[in-house]
């Protein structure tokens, strides 16, 4: 178990060093970060002094190597645009993200392993088909068509939720949450919503293939024969063992959610960090876009490795190495 | 959308309403505004875009104040005269104070400007060669040579607190700006809301509207749809789509006002071009250049690409400015007339026309792209082959930066927020390299020694009317000569609920001081 833990911590270290240096080369074909900050009519002087100020002076193996020292001592750069560290900037708007992508896991779970148990136990009843069909259509639907759909129609047209931002925040443990109060909730559930739909879809399909999968094995059918209810069979004898895949995909989305918020966050005026990567990008902000980037990285790797953990509580039989 | 849901929506309104009637309590107006992004900085030295600019002029002051209609006016400067050719004196307001309390001295204006000067922003001041505190009510400024229009520049500059500004450090400035402005920061979280209040010790008076709150909303539908749901009082850059939606609506209205950003296409001069493949460059010709204008239908680009909603340009600045030459304009001297134009390139001896290729963002300006791409179809109707190199702004600038060696044909947009085109012209139209801080964006290497001659005439008098009536003469001569084709100014586009007071700005400055709400 320790073992495994260091070895992955070590890929961890070789994919965070392989995102900063894809990402130093891409942004050298970005464009030059300068432009994007001084008038167009600059003279050359100022020019100067505004590369001398961003540190932009130096060559691009030099900034590396500057930047690689830094991250060293737990320097991540600064924003060229923002002229603070770029960290601070992304962990600023880190929990609005998180909590945005936590309820959509959350509705997400709710809605489609139930559904996807009964689907996955009644293949053949006509309602199973109904959610089948249903989920076709969440994983085709854009998220921004659904975003507006939902503002048009429980916002402007019902005005049973607002259109964008985030409601009232409290600090908890040192967090700023909008999940604990009233107008918080009010305000997160349509982009949650918006969010939720295509991962809604595929923990359904997952979910229900793996019970189907699991309903057929012998020891189902004995432990119907030997009494246990209908339901203690489903949920205890099949869904955990059907969950394996499940667990899997809710890792991997939970990945895809917080790349993929920047869609809601837009549409929403959510002020998350996928608004934050996009800005940057346009300005050619690079301190931030790798710190961003190396940060998703890290929460992939992160996520993955608790669900390697997760395997093993599920089913015993796994172990890691 | 033809949803009909009004009965239910006439139950949830009433819903609403009784709602809204418990929680009104206090009667302090407030008002709550949709911008197009959240602002990056409050110190108005650490960087600039529309967003920060808009709060920058809420919570500072510059000596002087350009209003809504681009007229110059007294601000934390109340008077000023010239000493000689160079020398300028400021005298400043009494009792002017900032949000701390301190209250405004000639050492916080000679601070800013010193610190102005280390900054990004050091182009702010770049006519300024040095200053110095006179007496306790007098900034002495001098710039390199005489410039008539500082007192236009120093509206772009606004007054730091000396005291306040060495006390918390430069970085801390951005959270906790404290300026003399009519409102004070009462709390940021970004990319979310950013509220002020209304500072009560303002010279020129409290403010109408105690709160005023700024939201960054950037999908322009979702724009439409706070203010529609009444979680914002006003939106700018109402989305072109949205207008005829709004406008159905009793209690909204549509506000468009020409912008200052002239669309302009810049031609090179240069004896063979980079994208042109022969050996002579067809656009040192007059009639090719007037040629290539007179094939540009500026009012089908009006109304097939901007809806409408664009103004098309007549010269290289707007009406307003010092320069503006009264009666002269591109639509009339070069007409829409594909004819003509086939005429002219024959005459020049291009009659099978030649290729060339166009530069331009696709992400900067108003259907930047759509543009350019009318632009290839129009020039193919006088023979020249377009082809078209669009790129996001990023890359743009740097792109076309002069020597710009990779251009002949390039589309960008120019804004002379300060109210002369003196600048521009100095910038644009003054020959390359031949003297520092003219011509370093002199794209096409335009060059006339008589245009020279005239900026410069401009830039040494101290004399607003001579510089005017001067760099009017400039003007006729770009205007024969066509180192650019102007095509159009911009709209800006705002919606607002009716209670709300409001004129829009040609600098585009939403400035909450000169609205107000009714009760």
């Amino acid at each position: 178990m320790f073992a495994y833990a260091v070895k992955r911590l070590i890929q961890m270290l070789v994919v965070l060093w392989a995102v900063s240096i894809i990402v130093f080369l891409m942004m050298s074909f970005t464009g030059d970060p300068v432009f994007m900050v001084v008038p167009i009519d600059a003279t050359d002087a100022e020019i100067a002094q505004a590369r001398r100020i961003l540190g932009l002076d130096r060559s691009l193996p030099e900034q590396y190597v500057l930047f690689l020292q830094n991250l060293v001592q737990g320097e991540f750069g600064r924003s060229y645009v923002f002229r603070q560290p770029a960290l601070d900037l992304i962990l600023e708007r880190l929990p609005a993200t998180l909590e945005l992508v936590l309820v959509a896991m959350l509705i997400a779970a709710v809605v489609a392993i139930p559904l996807g148990v009964f689907a996955g136990a009644n293949p053949q009843n006509p309602l199973s088909r109904l959610i089948m069909s249903g989920s076709l259509v969440g994983i085709s639907l854009p998220g921004f068509w659904v975003g507006m759909m939902l503002i048009f129609i429980f916002a402007v047209e019902l005005r049973l939720f607002p259109s964008s931002g985030r409601g009232a925040t409290v600090e908890f443990l040192g967090i700023r949450t909008s999940l604990l109060t009233t107008n918080g909730w009010h305000h997160i559930l349509l982009p949650a919503l918006t969010l939720s739909f295509g991962t809604m879809a595929i923990i359904l399909r997952i979910t229900r293939a793996g019970m189907m999968e699991v309903m057929r094995q012998d020891y189902i059918k004995f432990a119907r024969a030997k009494g246990v209810s209908r339901r203690g069979v489903l949920y205890g004898h099949g869904l955990r063992n059907g969950m394996i895949p499940v667990v899997t995909i809710f890792g991997l989305q939970l990945g895809d959610l917080i790349a993929f918020a920047v869609i809601a966050e837009t549409i929403f005026a959510w002020p998350g960090m996928g608004k934050l990567l996009i800005d940057s990008i346009y300005r050619a902000d690079r301190p931030v876009i790798v710190v961003y980037l190396m940060l998703v990285a890290l929460i992939f790797v992160v996520v993955n490795f608790i669900v390697d953990i997760l395997y093993t509580m599920i089913d015993p039989r796994i172990t890691v190495k | 959308m033809t949803l009909s849901l009004s009965p239910l929506r006439r139950l949830m309104a009433t819903a609403a309403l009784a709602l809204a009637l418990t929680a009104v309590s206090a009667d302090a107006k407030q008002l709550t505004v949709g911008l197009t992004a959240d602002a990056v900085h409050l110190d108005p030295q650490a960087g600039e875009e529309l967003s920060s600019n808009i709060m920058f002029y809420h919570i500072y002051d510059p000596l002087v104040r350009r209003t809504a209609d681009l007229e110059f006016a007294p601000g934390l400067a109340e008077s000023w005269k010239l000493i000689d050719d160079t020398t300028w004196h400021f005298r400043l307001r009494e009792g002017v104070k900032f949000h701390n309390g301190a209250e405004l001295t000639p050492r916080d204006v000679v601070f800013t400007l010193e610190r102005l000067k280390e900054s990004l922003m050091s182009s702010l001041g770049r006519n300024i060669e040095s200053f110095s505190e006179v007496d306790e009510r007098t900034v002495e400024i001098k710039t390199f040579q005489p410039y008539a229009v500082l007192p236009n520049d120093l509206a772009g500059i606004l007054i730091l607190n000396e005291a306040h500004v060495t006390e918390v450090g430069d970085d801390e400035v951005d959270m906790n700006p404290v300026g003399t402005g009519p409102y004070r920061l009462a709390s940021w979280t970004k990319e979310d809301r950013l509220v002020l209040e209304a500072f009560e010790d303002y010279w020129a008076g409290p403010a109408e509207i105690q709160t005023v709150v700024f939201r960054p909303i950037t999908n322009p539908a979702t724009r439409t749809a706070a203010l529609l749901t009444g979680e914002v009082d006003i939106v700018q850059d109402l989305s072109v789509r949205d207008v005829a939606r709004v406008e159905r609506e009793a209690d909204y209205e549509v506000i468009t006002r020409p912008s200052l950003l002239n669309l302009v296409l810049a031609l090179d001069f240069r004896d063979q071009s980079p994208t042109i493949p022969l050996d002579t460059n067809p656009m040192q010709d007059q009639r090719v250049r007037e040629a290539i204008t007179r094939a540009i239908d500026v009012e089908a680009i009006r109304t097939a690409i901007m809806n409408g909603l664009s103004t098309p340009s007549e010269q290289y600045v707007p009406a307003s400015h010092i320069g503006y030459l009264p009666g002269a304009s591109f639509r009339e001297m070069y007409p829409f007339d594909l004819e003509r134009a086939r005429e002219l390139m024959e005459e020049a001896g291009y009659g099978d026309g030649f290729r060339m290729t166009l530069d331009a963002t696709n992400n900067r300006y108003v259907n930047d792209q759509e543009i350019a791409q009318a632009l290839a179809q129009m020039l193919s109707q006088i023979g020249i082959d377009l082809e078209l190199n669009l790129m996001p702004r990023a890359n743009f600038f740097g792109y076309i930066r002069v020597p710009s060696d990779q251009s002949s044909f390039i589309m960008s947009g120019w804004d002379v927020p300060s109210g002369d085109a003196g600048s521009m012209y100095g910038a644009m139209f003054h020959t390359r390299d031949v003297r520092d801080a003219y011509g370093r964006v002199n794209r096409g290497a335009y060059s006339n020694p008589e245009v020279d001659a005239l900026i410069i005439e401009a830039d040494s008098t101290a004399d607003v009317r001579q510089r005017h009536e001067t760099l009017q003469k400039v003007t006729e001569i770009l205007m024969r000569d066509i180192p650019m084709i102007p095509v159009h100014y911009e709209q800006d586009i705002y919606a607002a609920h009716d209670r709300v007071q409001f004129t829009p700005r040609t600098d585009k400055f939403l400035w909450a001081y000169e609205m107000d709400v009714a009760e």
